[in-house]
């Protein structure tokens, strides 16, 4: 049956309409749970707050097991859905650069721009500072090209590459997201609390 | 007493939803596995099956052969030898033992170009579309009645015999017309051609014809 879209269920035109609307749901809840706070986000890495780690954590094993179920109900056919393609070293890089500006600006990219929508100036400073990076980026585009486009592994994922089987997989995965948030939680007891709005 | 309940069991909360977590994943392991039929459902093939867009007549390809259609690619899916023996223009030998090979997926599995299948019948190219429909392979067309009825059609058309319709006549003509793009040559094809060479200097001729008259004439004078 699934995924909608591909198989014409629902039809492409509804495409943009669909992304605006899971935007704006993305963007409202990102900000009703207090993400569009650069001192939520920082406290990941200081300790005081682990709510970004949980978050994302829970969503993505709650989204993989509800896919497989679905997969394996019929409902949903796994190999239709989109993977990303692999650049190796380009997300490599990539990861670094966006972990220290994770860091040390206190946004992703996501609740930058919820928070400039709720006035925060360090949030403008912020969604400048990409801009700067967009066009220092634009502006060497062939000095970075042969690391942007090389390296290039296809849409490959860890199960097919390294011939694991999918359902221990997600079953380790979630393991290991209980433990990570027990950890945490054990961390944030240790680590001074820090107040903030 | 009920609120007093309801706060013992809501202060382990996040150790239940931890353990329903835990037990649906697990749950994903412990599932009865069953082999998954891989490629398009059989509905959709079946209606590739049925669809008129299966087969891709002679006459069709032939027309798309001469006027350099860029939007498709022939596949011979004969054997080696006969493909070497005789084959349609800038066909691609994959021979129906080698469908599936690493070399030959890249022409097959693609969406920019039709893939029109051919054989000496249209049997194996048949199963070759049946083979590459079943994988999910996209555009795939059959030509109808494959090289033998190219060459009864297109390579040696039939003349057709004087009480049939002008239709006949017409597709005939450009059988034959095709035909001569793939280097048939017809007796009557000299002819034309012979009498397309004698036009030509004819202006001349009748000059000189004409100077003949005239010259008895002069002769006379």
């Amino acid at each position: 049956m699934g995924p909608l879209i591909p198989n014409g269920l629902i039809p492409m035109e509804w495409d943009s309409i669909i992304a605006i609307i899971i935007g704006i749901a993305f963007g409202f809840v990102l900000e009703a749970s207090g993400f569009s706070s650069s001192r939520k986000l920082a406290g990941v890495f200081y300790g005081y707050d682990f709510a970004v780690l949980k978050v994302f954590f829970t969503a993505a094993a709650v989204s993989v097991i509800g896919i497989y179920y679905m997969d394996y109900l019929g409902y949903l056919d796994i190999n239709q859905l989109y993977v990303h393609p692999t650049y190796l070293w380009a997300a490599i890089i990539g990861g670094i650069i966006m972990g220290i500006g994770f860091v040390a600006g206190g946004f992703c990219p996501g609740t930058s721009l919820c928070a400039v929508a709720i006035g925060k100036l360090d949030a403008w400073v912020y969604v400048g500072g990409i801009m700067i990076g967009v066009f220092v980026f634009s502006e060497l585009y062939s000095f970075f090209e042969p690391i942007y486009n090389g390296y290039f592994l296809g849409n490959i994922t860890l199960v097919d590459s390294f011939g694991w089987n999918p359902y221990w997989v997600i079953f380790i995965f979630s393991i290991i997201a209980i433990v990570a948030f027990v950890v945490s939680d054990v961390v944030r007891k240790k680590v001074k609390k820090v107040f903030y709005s | 007493m009920d609120k007093k309940k309801i706060a013992r069991v809501t202060s382990f909360r996040y150790q239940i939803l931890a353990l329903i977590f835990i037990l649906l994943a697990g749950g994903l392991v412990l599932l009865p596995k069953y082999q998954k039929q891989e490629g398009i459902k059989s509905e959709a093939l079946l209606s590739h099956a049925t669809s008129p867009e299966r087969y891709i007549s002679t006459d069709q390809i032939a027309n798309k052969i001469i006027n350099k259609d860029p939007s498709f690619i022939l596949i011979d899916v004969r054997e080696e030898e006969s493909f070497k023996n005789y084959s349609l223009p800038n066909a691609i030998n994959i021979p129906l033992a080698k469908l599936f090979d690493e070399e030959s997926l890249p022409y097959l599995n693609q969406s920019q170009f039709d893939v029109v299948f051919f054989s000496n019948d249209h049997f194996y190219a048949d199963q070759a579309w049946m083979l590459c429909n079943r994988r999910g392979f996209k555009n795939l067309r059959v030509l109808n009645g494959g090289l033998n009825t190219w060459f009864t059609t297109i390579i040696n058309p039939e003349k057709p015999s004087q009480d049939m319709p002008a239709e006949a006549f017409e597709l005939y003509a450009t059988r034959k017309a095709s035909s001569m793009y793939f280097g048939v040559f017809y007796p009557d094809q000299q002819a034309v051609a012979e009498e397309s060479i004698s036009n030509t200097p004819a202006p001349k001729k009748v000059i000189t014809v004409q100077k003949k008259k005239k010259k008895p004439v002069e002769g006379g004078c």
